[in-house]
């Protein structure tokens, strides 16, 4: 493993200075208006879980969210391309311990992402007075809130599968007229298998989302979006489908600048519908803020999310995926408040690094009588810490928000 | 008073089923009976799972993880009295389940299914039913994914394996057919993806194989008793019915030992649920008298639960079934299941068996004990439950 990430890190230096350190970090602008941006990011992450399992607690290191992004966008932005490249998949194989988190396969572990993270492109114009814009690759579906890679916080937020939905084949129509953003999508309802598999084309359009953002203040955003997708955990499309809805409000002042603001609250709940019916319900509620200045910052986080208990496989953080059946082994209702500090050292050129340090403390609570997955006997106890220290790097420009496209950047 | 209430009821229903296969005077609705419960065997540690008893002996299986026990045992229970005795314990190595288990008789055999990953049949000797030993462990790149039932039967004096394999990643479910004539070398004779998106298990007799396919229905399969050239290495679809609701989770084919009507397939339905608390989903009644074109005629629906695991009593026309959080029901199936009074009816025209009074016992429903029962075993005058959360029950039956 350890290997795995030291050639990830040599592999990602590689691909920024042979693309021209010089370059790098800065908005570049050609004879044509072609404009490019790129940048690498990773964090050296060591995490305790106390307790993980059976009382037991357990301390691992990884590099996560190893990434290479770019965005290339000529005539005059007419045209955009937006790529990242995540490689997880050689660096968390065995998941990232995240108490609470699940999907994927992956429970109490976040799971690798794919590869290939987006791939879009993007064609822009104006319709009856609006900036529009249509997008069609591999990437973000308009629904829910930023991705958490793009949030104060390295550890996910258990409600990751039910507020975000990424790497589907999709095609997005955006309009904007200030102050209003309106969404559109269809895509592939199946969840990657591996961080190597592709979208399942012949799936393409059997899901769809919407999403309404308004900005009422300069900074703010109100959004809200619902997503029809179509057998998730299935990849052939014969399982439940989900519908989701999401909430946002967002504040953020200044972004980039060396003083900020920052603030998310939202509520989002995904129903699972098996021929027709509703099933099961689960639903968070969260909220998180950041403040920073001269380099430093101090974020919170509080979330109350719901999850499905699942059949675990002989790994205790595997699940079966998909599952043999309709059922699920109960609910759990984790209430967390995640607290974290960083500190951004001295830039040296295009590089960046930003030490910091997080705690979580967990509650998780076993919402059906009798439950067969009893939090208390699984981890050993019921309520729970995770720590974590670790250390983001750049090169390059930092992706400030990931899944936005066109119109809806 | 119960035990003689039981007897004076199959005296009656034998008597009106006979006089009934014509489909006139159904049974009145009546109050069902409780099952009294003979004695238990607790099992704390794991989670219960399918039970088979054979002779005086009964193996149980077990599930998933309690707490951070995974579920890869077999129990051996002494059951020649009323309170089961565990007297034995076999640990599969590198299962998280062992869900489904049968026992053998004529062949002194005990074969055990196994998830998920590195699925298998573990088969054992039944010489010395009290211990049985390890003759092998058969797995292959088509029973990898898990085995989650494994019905072994009999094909033309032929012993088989029927494995129904789990989806995994973007492998889809299957049905993989294992012969067992040298237990110790099993033979891979047929193995196809099967199942919309599970096939959960199958019914095999008379040379007819019936697969549970959840959202494709119930399909019948010509495996060399159906006339029309199959085999189990080369199953010939016969016919397929979309039962109400779809789910189709395990099947029975009666032979009423009395009245000698094959006519009615039982099947189980198994809706969304949370294990250990609450389920859904009915019995299905097919008439498969013609075995191209089977048609449901008749369900049995329980509020609040569904149904699991059978086991039905071909002398006395009396179906079993594992209720999970409803403990067990009976159910009296002798005779014509389809036809009924308008009142009995269905809006969508079927029989309501417990409009028909054909519900006739209950049982693992004492007050204040949460049960949630995977299988039942008639055997003899006794019916053994397994709860998945407390363990074996054994309860009378007469």
């Amino acid at each position: 493993m350890h290997r795995r990430s030291a050639m990830v890190v040599a592999l990602c230096l590689a691909v920024v200075t042979s693309s021209g350190a010089q370059h790098v970090g800065h908005a570049m602008e050609g004879t044509d208006a072609t404009r490019w941006t790129a940048g690498v990011h990773a964090i050296g992450l060591i995490t305790r879980a106390s307790p993980a399992i059976g009382g037991k607690s357990l301390t691992e290191g990884y590099l996560a969210q190893p990434l290479a992004w770019g965005r290339l966008s000529a005539w005059r932005s007419r045209v955009e391309l937006t790529g990242t490249v995540q490689l997880e998949g050689l660096t968390l194989r065995r998941g990232e311990l995240n108490t609470g988190i699940y999907g994927e396969g992956y429970v109490d572990r976040r799971h690798p992402h794919t590869y290939l993270h987006e791939l879009m492109g993007s064609v822009n114009g104006s319709l009856a007075g609006m900036a529009a814009s249509v997008s069609v690759g591999r990437g973000f579906v308009p629904f829910g809130s930023d991705d958490p890679m793009m949030r104060p916080f390295a550890a996910f937020p258990v409600n990751h599968h039910l507020s975000q939905i990424l790497e589907r084949l999709v095609a997005v129509v955006a309009l904007r007229s200030s102050p209003v953003l309106l969404e559109a999508a269809t895509f592939n309802g199946d969840e990657p298998v591996s961080p190597s598999a592709a979208p399942n084309a012949r799936r393409f359009a059997d899901s769809w989302a919407a999403r309404a953002t308004l900005f009422p203040l300069r900074g703010a955003e109100l959004r809200a979006s619902h997503a029809d997708v179509a057998s998730p955990e299935d990849r052939d499309g014969k399982g439940v489908r989900q519908r989701k809805w999401n909430v946002t409000g967002r504040w953020e002042s200044q972004a980039m600048a060396a003083a900020h603001t920052y603030a998310l609250v939202e509520w989002s709940s995904t129903d699972e519908i098996n021929r027709g019916r509703r099933a099961f319900t689960f639903a968070s509620l969260l909220g998180e803020m950041e403040v920073s200045a001269s380099g430093n910052a101090v974020a919170l986080r509080l979330e109350r999310t719901v999850r499905p208990e699942e059949e675990r496989l002989l790994d205790p953080f595997r699940t079966v995926f998909p599952s043999a059946d309709v059922q699920i082994n109960g609910r759990t209702r984790f209430s967390i408040a995640t607290l974290a500090v960083r500190h951004a050292l001295p830039s040296l050129g295009a590089f960046s690094a930003e030490p910091f340090v997080e705690v979580s403390a967990i509650d998780a609570e076993a919402l059906d009588t009798p439950a067969v997955f009893v939090p208390a006997e699984f981890y050993g106890a019921r309520r729970l810490w995770s720590y974590s220290l670790g250390l983001r790097l750049g090169v390059g420009t930092m992706m400030h928000r990931m899944g936005r496209y066109g119109a809806g950047k | 008073m119960k035990r003689a209430g039981h007897v004076a009821w199959l005296v009656t229903a034998i008597a009106v089923s006979a006089c009934n296969d014509g489909g006139t005077a159904p049974p009145v609705q009546r109050v069902p009976s409780t099952l009294p419960v003979l004695g238990s065997g607790l099992v704390a540690e794991r989670y219960t799972a399918e039970v088979n008893v054979y002779g005086t002996y009964a193996y149980t299986t077990t599930w998933n993880r309690r707490g951070t026990v995974v579920g890869n045992a077999v129990k051996v229970w002494n059951v020649a009295g009323n309170q089961p005795i565990l007297i034995d314990s076999l640990i599969i190595p590198d299962a998280t389940t062992t869900g489904d288990v049968q026992a053998i008789a004529d062949v002194k055999l005990l074969v055990v299914a196994t998830e998920r990953a590195n699925g298998s049949i573990v088969i054992y000797s039944l010489v010395d039913p009290a211990h049985p030993t390890l003759i092998t462990r058969y797995a292959s790149a088509n029973t990898t994914n898990g085995v989650h039932t494994a019905e072994v039967q009999r094909v033309n004096g032929i012993l088989y394996a029927f494995l129904c394999i789990d989806p995994a990643g973007a492998t889809p479910a299957r049905l993989t057919i294992v012969e067992l004539s040298d237990p110790a070398h099993p033979r891979e004779v047929f193995s196809g993806a099967m199942g919309n998106p599970f096939v959960h298990d199958v019914f095999v007799r008379d040379g007819l194989l019936f697969t549970a396919l959840w959202n494709d229905g119930m399909t019948i399969w010509d495996i060399g008793g159906g006339g029309r050239g199959g085999s189990p290495a080369s199953p010939v679809q016969i016919g397929n019915v979309l039962t109400v609701g779809g789910q189709v989770h395990n099947i029975w084919w009666m032979h009423d030992a009395v009245t000698g009507s094959s006519r009615y397939a039982f099947v189980g339905e198994e809706g969304p649920g949370t294990i250990g608390s609450a389920s859904v989903g009915d019995i299905h009644v097919v008439d498969v008298s013609n075995l191209a074109a089977p048609h449901e005629v008749a369900f049995y629906h329980v509020a609040g639960a569904g149904t699991h695991n059978f086991s039905l009593d071909e002398q006395t026309g009396v179906l079993y079934a594992a209720f999970y959080n409803a403990g067990v029901r009976a159910l009296n199936v002798r005779g014509d299941l389809g036809t009924c009074t308008a009142d009995q009816r269905a809006a969508d025209g079927r029989c309501d068996l417990t409009k028909m009074g054909r519900e006739v016992a209950i049982g693992l429903q004492q007050a204040g004990t949460a049960a949630y029962v995977w299988g039942v075993q008639k055997v003899g005058t006794s019916l053994y439950a397994s709860d998945m959360l407390n363990g074996l029950f054994k309860l009378d039956a007469r």
